[in-house]
């Protein structure tokens, strides 16, 4: 039990007035971030660096990284009262969290998704204390080899995600593919689909892309019936009924154990860990139709993965000092700015900063949910102010959000083009998770099989030869029939013929 | 008629002058005071180059009396960022971060299409060196670079080789060594060095190519072993670790991180810019911060930074073919 012992010398860091304050602050501005469109964690904490200059190292670690964790908290808010994911890995919760605030359910959603938050974060974060070394041994054995079989096992849950039609899922799937090409070929540094546009050398950004689908698209479809000054949103029950908590308890813990392992292994983003959760909770459910229809496990599982996921990832800098997502390498460099190389000496050279700073994950986790509880009742004031007045603002919100990203117009004309897109799908009934699915795995897919593939010179049969890989394989394949069959008597109905084919 | 043409031509002449005049006051004044410096970085917040240049910025506005602002405009491998810099009103108040061999991959690959040239840029100084470095795990059989190279030898194209990306420094310097040294490695890129180096203690890979400040941690840890750093003189945070020089093997690379500013800024202004640069490398504050995050401060001034720059261009373009293979 030494670790105990030295968590709780950690807290006794952690609870100095000073430190508690720095924990406080961090949410806070956490918080804010996660709000606000556009700012995503990374360049949130890189812009609040200077804050903590004057800081001692550990209140600046405890202020900076709670700021990263807390940002992931309030990217749900926007997600479920406007249909406009402040963060990338919140974007999921727009499906089901903003069809929950529709039925008056917003303050159950956003009450449900702390908690899962809350819970996810605490978990990942014991899992730090006491499992830290072998977590990282099973974070080692993921190679590209084992990537690519696990990004396959998440592609193929895309079956369970189609709507009431196979190939329409199927075909928004590998739009969700094609998109993912945009940009320079990872080996080759052909540039592919860019039309010459320098912009898109990088791929599309997929911040603008979602809001456009998600958030403009509801604007235009909204748009459709007058813009009537007196309608707005029913603010229900803000506390969640005993139903939604029991649908939640099981999404809670496989999100909170999902987020944690994909943390752990450096690649793996946020934004993967929640749609991976809620592909896996629309696979497992024995309701998969009430999904996209304000299904509570829904935002339950992804923001609880989400979190998860941000606490987790945080392991592999304490253990291997290696960066395991674009906002902790940010975070690391706040390390070496005061003097700390990150990594496991860390605990042998400076154990006052390592647990004080540990301890604080617990600390500001709970504060957070504190501050978040009570705002659930202001946030969901904001569905009060008539959708005439609020649909401008939340236009000019994206418009900001999006340049925001990288400082670019362009960035702006993608998100009204996906707008427009998204209206489309909707219109005509395609179903947008498959696309976003493949959109956010698709690029990992095929980075890490080509990678295998420069590893083996070209020979396939290393893609079987890791038993991980080979595992992730056979279990993405049960899932590709299990789908099949539990599709299949639907299908046949509708379309007698095409189905078949879909599915080789 | 004729004493106003006179007066015209009077008119001409004053203006001429006075333009004449401004100009060279123009460079006598720069910077003016009020008036900021736009730094452009074309990475993302929050990374090394960022650091790097945040930290100069600080002390260059010290030295000069006016602010320096850094503005990130990331994209396209830094491809965005340079094209402002060369299209930008060459006064000295735009300036821009390079890292080479980048901002040299983006001139000299076709595919790129990039907007500017080389010519485009008037090198202004080089502040730091991040030295490349090999490395392998503590536990691998290779011992020394000879152990490596003679394996590839023995085994062509068998033993593996991470880069933190596709036409990266690491690239370039494992085409370099393959050059030298007549080995051929299996090139696996990875983007960052976050998960290469994951790649190299998982035991998924043989051998590491980065930048010395991305293998502090791990070579603390006593995880990995590193063969060699590609610069003249060992770096001060791999003490005891050879340069490949000093091994017999002539190669040089990493990350060159310096300042451009558009072709055609007055001479003076550049020099002026050169200074201040140097001025600020020099104290203590700046120094100490750039310790701190394991940059290793090499300062040129634009003479010597636009021979290195002239040295790239034709290394890359040697190479770009190569590293499309």
């Amino acid at each position: 039990m030494d670790a105990l012992h030295d968590l709780l010398m950690g807290f006794s860091v952690a609870l100095a007035p000073g430190n508690l304050l720095y924990a406080f602050l961090g949410s806070a501005f956490g918080t804010l971030i996660g709000v606000l469109p556009g700012i995503g964690p990374a360049a949130g904490t890189a812009l609040l660096i200077p804050l903590t200059a004057r800081l001692d190292p550990t209140g600046a670690i405890i202020m900076l990284t709670a700021i990263f964790y807390g940002t992931q908290y309030g990217g749900t808010i926007t997600s479920i009262l406007l249909n406009v994911p402040g963060e990338a890995a919140s974007a999921i919760t727009c499906i089901d969290g903003h069809k929950m605030a529709l039925k008056g359910r917003a303050g159950a959603a956003l009450s449900i998704a702390a908690i899962g938050s809350f819970i996810g974060g605490l978990f990942a974060t014991i899992a730090l204390v006491f499992l830290a070394g072998p977590l990282t041994k099973l974070a080692l054995e993921f190679g590209p080899v084992e990537f690519f079989a696990l990004m396959i096992l998440g592609i193929s849950l895309m079956m369970g995600l189609a709507g009431k039609s196979m190939v329409k899922a199927l075909m928004m799937g590998i739009l969700g593919l094609l998109l993912a090409m945009v940009g320079m070929d990872p080996v080759r540094g052909a540039p592919r689909f860019t039309f010459g546009k320098m912009e898109l050398m990088d791929g599309l950004n997929f911040v603008p892309v979602i809001m456009g689908l998600f958030g403009l698209s509801d604007i235009l479809e909204n748009a459709e019936e007058s813009l009537d000054s007196t309608k707005s949103a029913k603010v229900g029950s803000l506390i969640p009924s005993r139903e939604e908590v029991k649908d939640s308890v099981g999404p809670i813990a496989r999100g909170s154990l999902m987020g944690t392992i994909l943390g752990l292994i450096p690649g793996m983003t946020g934004s993967m860990a929640s749609f991976l959760s809620y592909s896996t909770e629309k696979k497992i459910s024995k309701h998969p139709e009430r999904f996209g229809e304000g299904a509570v496990e829904g935002v339950a599982g992804p923001e609880t993965a989400n979190n998860a996921h941000a606490n987790g990832a945080l392991i592999p800098l304490f253990t291997l000092g290696i960066p395991a997502s674009p906002t902790v390498a940010v975070l690391m460099g706040a390390f070496l700015m005061n003097g700390l190389i990150p990594g496991p000496f860390l605990f042998r050279e400076n154990p006052q900063l390592v647990w004080g700073v540990i301890a604080s994950f617990f600390i500001g986790n709970v504060i957070l949910l504190i501050l978040n509880l009570p705002l659930v009742g202001v946030w969901v004031k904001m569905l009060k102010i008539p959708y005439s007045i609020l649909f401008a603002v939340i236009l000019a919100f994206m418009v900001i959000g999006a340049y925001g990203v990288e400082n670019s117009v362009f960035d702006v004309f993608i998100m009204l083009l996906f707008g427009v897109l998204g209206y489309l799908f909707k219109k005509f009934d395609f179903p947008m998770a498959p696309m976003i699915l493949t959109l956010i795995l698709g690029p990992t897919m095929e980075r890490s099989l080509r990678r295998s593939m420069e590893m083996s010179q070209g020979d396939f049969s290393i893609l079987f030869a890791s038993p991980i890989a080979a595992g992730l394989l056979i279990a993405s394949l049960i899932v590709l029939i299990t789908s099949a069959l539990r599709v299949f008597p639907g299908t046949r109905k509708k379309a007698t013929s095409g189905s078949g084919s879909d599915r080789k | 008629m004729g004493i106003l043409s006179i007066r015209k031509c009077a008119a001409i002449l004053m203006a001429v002058c006075l333009v004449g005049v401004a100009a060279s006051v123009g460079a006598q004044t720069f910077p003016a005071k009020n008036k900021a410096i736009t730094l452009i970085v074309g990475f993302s917040a929050g990374g090394s180059s960022d650091a790097g240049a945040r930290i100069l910025a600080g002390g260059m506005e010290k030295v000069l009396g006016t602010k320096v602002e850094v503005l990130n405009k990331p994209g396209a491998s830094g491809q965005l960022g340079y094209t402002m810099v060369a299209q930008a009103k060459p006064d000295g108040y735009t300036i821009g971060l390079a890292s080479l061999p980048g901002v040299m991959v983006s001139i000299m690959d076709p595919d790129r299409k990039a907007a500017y040239k080389k010519d485009d840029f008037q090198p202004i100084a080089l502040q730091v060196l991040d030295a490349g470095v090999i490395a392998v795990k503590a536990d691998s059989p290779y011992k020394t670079i000879k152990d490596l190279l003679d394996d590839a030898k023995a085994r062509p194209k068998k033993i593996t080789m991470s880069t933190t990306g596709l036409q990266t420094g690491d690239h370039f310097s494992i085409l370099q060594l393959q050059q030298l040294t007549g080995t051929q490695f299996a090139i696996v890129h990875f983007d960052g060095a976050g998960t290469a180096m994951t790649a190299l203690l998982g035991k998924k890979i043989n051998a590491y190519v980065g930048n010395v400040g991305d293998v502090l941690s791990q070579l603390k840890s006593g995880d990995i072993r590193v063969l060699g750093v590609m610069d003249t003189e060992e770096s001060p945070f791999l003490p005891g670790v050879k340069t490949f020089e000093s091994q017999g093997i002539n190669l040089l690379g990493g990350s060159w991180r310096g300042y451009l500013a558009p072709a055609g800024t007055p001479k003076e202004i550049v020099d002026k810019l050169s200074a201040a640069m140097k001025t600020a490398l020099e104290t203590e504050e700046v120094k100490a911060a750039m310790d701190k995050l394991g940059l290793h401060i090499r300062y040129m001034d634009a003479k010597d930074y636009t021979k290195l720059w002239d040295s790239y261009g034709s290394m890359v373009k040697e190479l770009i073919p190569l590293s499309k293979q």
